[in-house]
């Protein structure tokens, strides 16, 4: 099946103010079966197949109080229309943070980042939401309001639902509250930089870190004509085939010792220059890395979950296919975005669906399409790659949670 | 099940493990009637030793077939019941599938086969730089199969977060038969996180066959310290500036003066005996920033009143602490002929006020209760000591335990921390859960144990029953 409009048919938008409206509308629009599109913040919603029923729109924008923010237990609870930022602002007034990574925080929302599970570069020395959500309220297709979890850090009463809906990408039901775990914010960061001459070299770059004495925030590989003239990084050297950005955090004095540590490490390893971004240069590349995948509406985004070990291969077949290519990769964790800016709708099917999900496959992983050119007509399989061997079981889970199918119909890969 | 059937199924499970995989002589199965929770009891029909997952398929299908409950099993260390063959059937015991397939540490995972004892895994690490991190207290017994199914935490979850922290992605077999990947060695898979449920799910969603971990970097170096307090208030409120200093200790635990006199007496480790309360505190990662974070903790605990801390001077006193930790369970033996461990969390910050509600629930039902605790996780396990030969004591010791979970649950915390729901908290889950939220958590389990064939009673009340009534408080000493 192939469908071109990209944006849901909905004829109009509710926004409730309280958990017990919203389930009222919920309900209300599972006996009429009318299609239910949850939005937040609205920055990710055109990914995954388009809708193909009309219905309504569900903000959750105005579900935005925070509900408990018991700081020395280092937990807040708030409702799901929050925004990252307010939420971010919040917390750092007692020195916290949710150590989560999500473009457009001014905009984006916590229950969007959690239905669609975002993260960004501190994924690897923090890990994703799902590890950071220890309590969830929500309603289901049915419209009933459910919870699970509590606002207790350690937890096993029940099924961890907490799990089960980060990343469902609101099919099985609207997220309206969460309870969160928190941690200090950081006293220092910096980057450590390279160029690296080649993916083999680079490779053996990254393998070293794995062995390395210093505990690295994040770890970035990046490649491509945009990166080798960047500003915050310097002109790339001459034979630079992709750069490599090491984040750390911690103490000051930690940091002082990473960034020597490391840049001590690269030059046994032959990297005799390299450059540590400090003070502001650190926060702006932080964000940076964090804006990347959407910065650019045009062309065609595909994020590829690969292997660690093989990024660097991945990252060389996707250049290869066009070198305009632009590569940001979260490398300790096997995570690429590639864009493709210039690619129209022709340009874009082929290269996915021969060129990127078959290499994904082949490094250990899989592809999907995170933004295209909007004339593009996709398939289920050009979006999500092949189907998942478990859709069957994640089908019927769907089914409980949702048995009218009115939650983002189409929209998810199990929810068709 | 009907007798007359087992002989044919016993016949068809021989088929497929051979003679030497099968039990059915009731002497051979009495070992398998409880877990740790020895207050309800009941034989399985049959003990099944897979040894692969094919056959695990095989004897699902069988059961199936024959109409009889069937359940998975690895080392029997549940403190919940979860191993209870409620209405009999097929247990499936998993501890002979137990290689480790496979450790990667440029990809920085292993995967294992579920009856891979926990500790196993740690020591085929030693030496790499790496490490599992999950590290239940039972480590040398505990099967990995049952970590995931429990979501094991331990003395480290503070740092380093529990088992579903830890856990890429897992192979399991359906109640149904079938065999499925969830997850696995690339992130974010497309679709729903079914490791994170299957994770924690106590066996009743599906018997796990193979697992997926995350290695961990081994830390560069420690700091263990020995907060010593005249009162178990001081040592909760320095539990508290620690971590409203924004200091994340790799662990944080606490012992109370009547397991102290235990933990003394069997590891001579050199505790003062008078001290009201201890806290076990240790940091651990960059050297660099090691004796920052241990001068600020020393101040706090300063600060806080406590009368000395000390230092672990050496690795292998750093060691001897922790064992006494780990075994303080073991040495409650010397404290009364039996004991019963609970497990309740609430918020870090009402850890005075619940260890006070213990201290007076104790008193009020004449039972001696002694704590050793996973403090910084506001993670409780008081320890009700008690003669289990005498009627009126039992009575007392269920009544404090129940009262102690209803302690947790008004403070806004839970009924259990690490260690399931199993049959035993079955009845504090309408407490914590609405009927709505526990009818989710029906239609879930249904869609994958349909027939309700896997696992039956376990983790949620059935409809209009309220689980099993508790006639017996918990645990003995003998672990
Ligand atoms: C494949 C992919 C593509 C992405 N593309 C972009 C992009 O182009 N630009 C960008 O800035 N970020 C993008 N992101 C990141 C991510 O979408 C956002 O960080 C996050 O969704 C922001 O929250 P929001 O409030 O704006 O969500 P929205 O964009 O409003 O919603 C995103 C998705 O989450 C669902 N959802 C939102 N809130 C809830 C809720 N409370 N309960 C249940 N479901 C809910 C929506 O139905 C929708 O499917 C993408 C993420 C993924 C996985
Ligand atoms: C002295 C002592 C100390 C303990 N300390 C801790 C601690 O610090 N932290 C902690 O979290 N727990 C602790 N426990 C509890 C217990 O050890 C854990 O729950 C452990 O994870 C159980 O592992 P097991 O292999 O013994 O599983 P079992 O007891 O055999 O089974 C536990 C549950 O898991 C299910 N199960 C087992 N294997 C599988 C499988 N392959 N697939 C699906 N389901 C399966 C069973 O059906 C059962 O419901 C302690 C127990 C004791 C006796």
């Amino acid at each position: 099946m192939t469908v071109t409009a990209k944006t849901p048919p909905r004829s109009e938008t509710q926004s409730p103010a309280t958990a017990e409206e919203l389930a009222e509308i919920v309900a209300r629009a599972a006996a009429a079966e009318t299609a239910l599109y949850p939005v937040g913040g609205g920055t990710g919603l055109n990914f995954g197949l388009p809708a193909r029923r009309s219905g309504l729109s569900l903000s959750t924008t105005q579900l935005n109080r925070v509900v408990d923010y018991p700081a020395r237990d280092m937990t807040i609870t708030v409702e799901a229309g929050r925004s990252m930022q307010s939420l971010r602002e919040l917390l750092a007034t007692q020195g916290q943070r949710l150590p989560v990574d999500a473009p457009q925080a001014d905009t984006a929302t916590i229950g969007g980042v959690i239905a669609t599970a975002t993260s960004g570069p501190r994924r690897f020395g923090h890990g994703s939401i799902r590890d950071f959500v220890i309590g969830i309220s929500a309603v289901d297709g049915r419209g009933v309001a459910f919870k699970a979890g509590g606002r207790v850090v350690k937890n096993v009463a029940g099924y961890d639902f907490c799990k089960l809906l980060t990343g469902s990408r609101g099919a099985l039901a609207v997220i309206t509250q969460v309870t969160l775990k928190l941690r200090p914010v950081a006293e220092s960061t910096a980057w450590v930089v390279c160029d690296i001459a080649s993916y083999e070299k680079a490779e053996t770059v990254l393998a070293e870190l794995v062995r390395s004495a210093i505990v690295p925030t994040a770890i970035e590989l990046v490649a491509g004509p945009a990166w080798e003239r960047d500003n915050l990084l310097g002109p790339a050297s001459g034979c630079c085939a992709a750069r490599l950005l090491v984040g750390v955090e911690g103490a000051a004095v930690e940091v002082a010792w990473m960034t020597r540590q490391l840049q001590r490490e690269w030059r046994e390893q032959g990297i005799a220059d390299s450059q540590v971004i400090d003070a502001s240069g650190a926060a702006e590349l932080w964000s940076r890395l964090c804006e990347f995948p959407v910065e650019s509406a045009s062309g065609l985004t595909v994020k590829a979950t690969v292997r660690p070990s093989a990024v660097t291969r991945f990252v060389a077949a996707a250049r290869a296919i066009d070198e305009r290519a632009l590569i940001q990769s979260h490398a300790g964790n096997g995570i690429v975005y590639v864009r493709y800016p210039e690619f129209t709708a022709n340009e874009a099917l082929p290269v996915l669906v021969r060129g990127l999900q078959p290499a994904a496959v082949a490094a250990g992983g899989h592809a999907v399409v995170y933004q295209c050119p909007a004339d593009l007509e996709l398939t289920h399989q050009a979006v999500w790659g092949p189907a998942a061997p478990a859709s069957a079981i994640m089908a019927s889970v769907k089914k409980q949670f949702d048995p009218a199918g009115i939650l983002n119909p189409g929209l998810s890969l199990f929810a068709c | 099940m009907i007798a007359t059937r087992l002989p044919a199924l016993v016949d068809r499970l021989r088929a497929v493990v051979g003679d030497d995989g099968v039990l059915s002589a009731h002497s051979d199965l009495v070992v398998y009637e409880c877990d740790g929770f020895v207050i309800e009891k009941n034989c399985p029909d049959v003990a099944v030793f897979p040894r692969t997952a094919a056959q695990v398929q095989a004897i699902v299908r069988l059961c199936n077939e024959f109409d009889v409950p069937f359940l998975p099993r690895g080392a029997g260390t549940s403190l919940a019941g979860g191993c209870l063959p409620v209405g009999g059937g097929v247990m499936i015991v998993l501890t002979r599938m137990k290689e480790i397939l496979e450790i990667n540490l440029r990809d920085r995972y292993a995967v294992v086969q579920p009856g891979v004892v926990n500790v196993w895994l740690t020591q085929a690490l030693k030496g790499t730089g790496y490490h599992y991190a999950p590290d239940p207290s039972s480590q040398g017994a505990c099967t990995i199969g049952g970590n995931v199914a429990t979501n094991s935490g331990g003395p480290h979850t503070l740092k380093y977060g529990v088992t579903v922290n830890h856990v890429l992605g897992v192979e399991a077999v359906l109640p149904d038969g079938t065999l499925v990947e969830f997850g696995g060695l690339s992130e974010d898979q497309p679709g729903l996180d079914l490791p994170g449920l299957i994770v924690g799910s106590e066996g009743t969603l599906a018997i796990v066959t193979k697992v997926w971990v995350r290695l961990t970097r081994d830390p560069q170096g420690w700091r263990t310290m020995l907060g010593i307090f005249e009162s178990v208030a001081d040592a909760t409120n320095a539990i508290s500036a620690i971590i409203g200093a924004g200091i994340v200790p790799a662990a944080l635990e606490m012992m109370d003066q009547g397991i102290l006199v235990a933990v003394e007496e069997a590891f001579r480790f050199g505790f003062p005996l008078d001290a009201q309360a201890i806290l076990l505190i240790e940091v651990d990662g960059l050297e660099a920033g090691l004796d920052q974070q241990r001068d600020r903790i020393i101040e706090l605990c300063r600060a806080n009143n406590a009368r000395d801390v000390r230092l672990a001077a050496s690795a292998a006193e750093r060691q001897l602490l922790w064992k006494c930790r780990k075994q303080a369970f073991g040495a409650v033996g010397r404290l009364s002929p039996s004991y019963c461990t609970q497990d309740g969390v609430v918020p870090r910050t009402k850890l005075p006020y619940i260890l006070e509600r213990i201290i007076d629930i104790g008193r009020r039902h004449e039972i001696r209760i002694v704590n050793v605790f996973h403090a910084g996780d506001g993670n409780i396990h008081p320890i009700l000591l008690f003669d289990e030969r005498d009627a009126d004591q039992v009575r007392r010791v269920l009544a404090a335990s129940g009262e102690i979970l209803d302690e947790c649950i008004a403070c806004g915390g839970s009924v259990t921390g690490e260690h399931g729901i199993g049959v035993e908290k079955i009845e504090f889950m309408h407490k914590l859960f609405s009927a709505a939220d526990l009818d989710v958590m029906a239609r879930v389990r249904h869609s994958f144990n349909p027939a309700g064939r896997l696992s039956p009673a376990k983790m949620l009340p059935t409809a209009g029953a309220c689980g099993l009534e508790q006639r017996h408080p918990g645990r003995r000493a003998a672990m």
